[in-house]
């Protein structure tokens, strides 16, 4: 299956499901923890190095480092890194936001927008958080014993049939249980608007 | 820097940002503890089939090419020493899906076991009563996690946010709707439309 070639490139996309995330694809990059040898200057080994480590919120100072002086947060960004400065078209990055804190992957979606927007490169965020990929993926690839089974826009709430229900969408369904009228909603500040209207009435 | 100095006597979450687990892994292991990594090892024919079959894996058998999440799960079953007392994920639950970690979580509580979970996942700090915090390999606060919690202003400074459940009913209770904060989803709605 190879799911770049369904794809629009140029836009930001949500994969789901449980499959292991493999390329042979000359133009495509995966991004994991995978833990290199060497220090981080060996491993990037460009003239971009610098840069692109700004880029992933590291310094000048991780230059020197190796995998054993870094946590998991940094190894990925070290692989982001590195993808970046590969500069292949296609970057698939595998439970990234698993990695970072909440205000890290808000500073990393602004990454991903430019990246995708200004140089046209197509990002594919492969993770089972539902609720990040409706912050950012235009469209939600669903995917199971290596076929895609359907592919979601960003609005389209029937996705809820197919994968594990973030907390919101569970607080929702507990709330139709009552037999109460109520929307789907992705943000709490959208649910909370709504329950307040539903009490108002 | 470690977390912890004696071996934890109760369920423990440690919520970090950018935390280097490496001594407390070491320590763990000095300490005859079971500590669960995603690189661990596993091996399915050391795994009960009853094991198997109450986590409704037993298909994993006959599956010709595992998934990373599959071999997690089995990962963790192939960890479940009865001789240890300690059973300490380091980042792993994160990855798996809800059913699965509460299955894992209660079938430890049942039996009897501590449980330490080392995660980024905001959500997995309701799972465990005690709860630390650590930001740049710093322990921030500590204590019974429903108090920790109630802490919104350091998580915002730490750039962690809050559980779903909690950030929804601190929100009602400024729009008055209810009058104090809530940990779980149920007593919620329960409370809301009684």
């Amino acid at each position: 299956m190879r799911i770049i070639d369904t794809k629009t490139p140029g836009f930001i996309y949500g994969l789901m499901g449980n499959i292991n995330l493999t390329t042979n694809h000359h133009n495509c990059s995966i991004v994991s923890d995978y833990k290199f040898k060497n220090d981080i200057a060996s491993y990037l080994n460009s003239p971009k190095a610098l840069n692109s480590l700004k880029m992933v919120l590291l310094d000048e100072s991780y230059l020197t480092k190796t995998v054993q002086d870094l946590t998991e947060s940094d190894i990925i960004k070290v692989n982001l890194a590195q993808a970046l400065i590969a500069n292949k078209d296609y970057l698939f990055l595998e439970y990234f936001d698993k990695y970072l804190t909440y205000l890290e992957n808000e500073e990393f979606k602004r990454l991903f927008k430019k990246i995708s927007q200004d140089y046209h490169k197509t990002i594919i965020l492969y993770t089972n958080d539902l609720t990040y990929l409706w912050s950012i993926a235009k469209e939600i690839i669903y995917v199971d014993n290596k076929e895609i089974i359907h592919t979601f826009n960003n609005k389209d709430f029937k996705i809820l049939d197919y994968v594990e229900n973030p907390p919101i969408s569970k607080f929702i369904t507990l709330i139709k249980n009552k037999n109460i009228k109520i929307s789907d909603y992705k943000t709490t500040p959208e649910l909370l608007k709504a329950i307040y209207r539903i009490k108002e009435e | 820097m470690l977390v912890f100095q004696e071996l934890p006597k109760k369920d423990t979450t440690i919520i970090s940002t950018n935390y280097n687990y490496h001594d407390d892994i070491i320590f763990f292991l000095n300490n005859n503890a079971e500590v669960i990594t995603k690189d661990k090892k596993y091996y399915i024919n050391g795994i009960p089939q009853p094991l198997l079959k109450e986590f409704n894996l037993l298909d994993l058998l006959s599956k010709p090419k595992l998934t990373k999440q599959d071999e997690l799960k089995l990962t963790i079953l192939s960890s479940l020493d009865y001789q240890k007392n300690i059973f300490v994920f380091v980042n792993v639950l994160t990855f798996l899906d809800y059913e699965f970690k509460m299955h894992i979580i209660n079938f430890l509580k049942l039996n009897k076991k501590i449980i330490v979970n080392y995660t980024t996942d905001i959500e997995e700090t309701l799972f465990l009563d005690y709860l630390i915090v650590i930001h740049n390999q710093e322990i921030i606060i500590e204590g019974n996690t429903k108090s920790v919690l109630k802490e919104e202003k350091i998580f915002k400074k730490l750039g962690l946010n809050l559980p779903f459940i909690l950030d929804l009913s601190i929100g009602l209770k400024y729009y008055n709707l209810v009058n104090k904060v809530y940990f779980d989803a149920e007593s919620l709605v329960n409370d809301l439309w009684k």
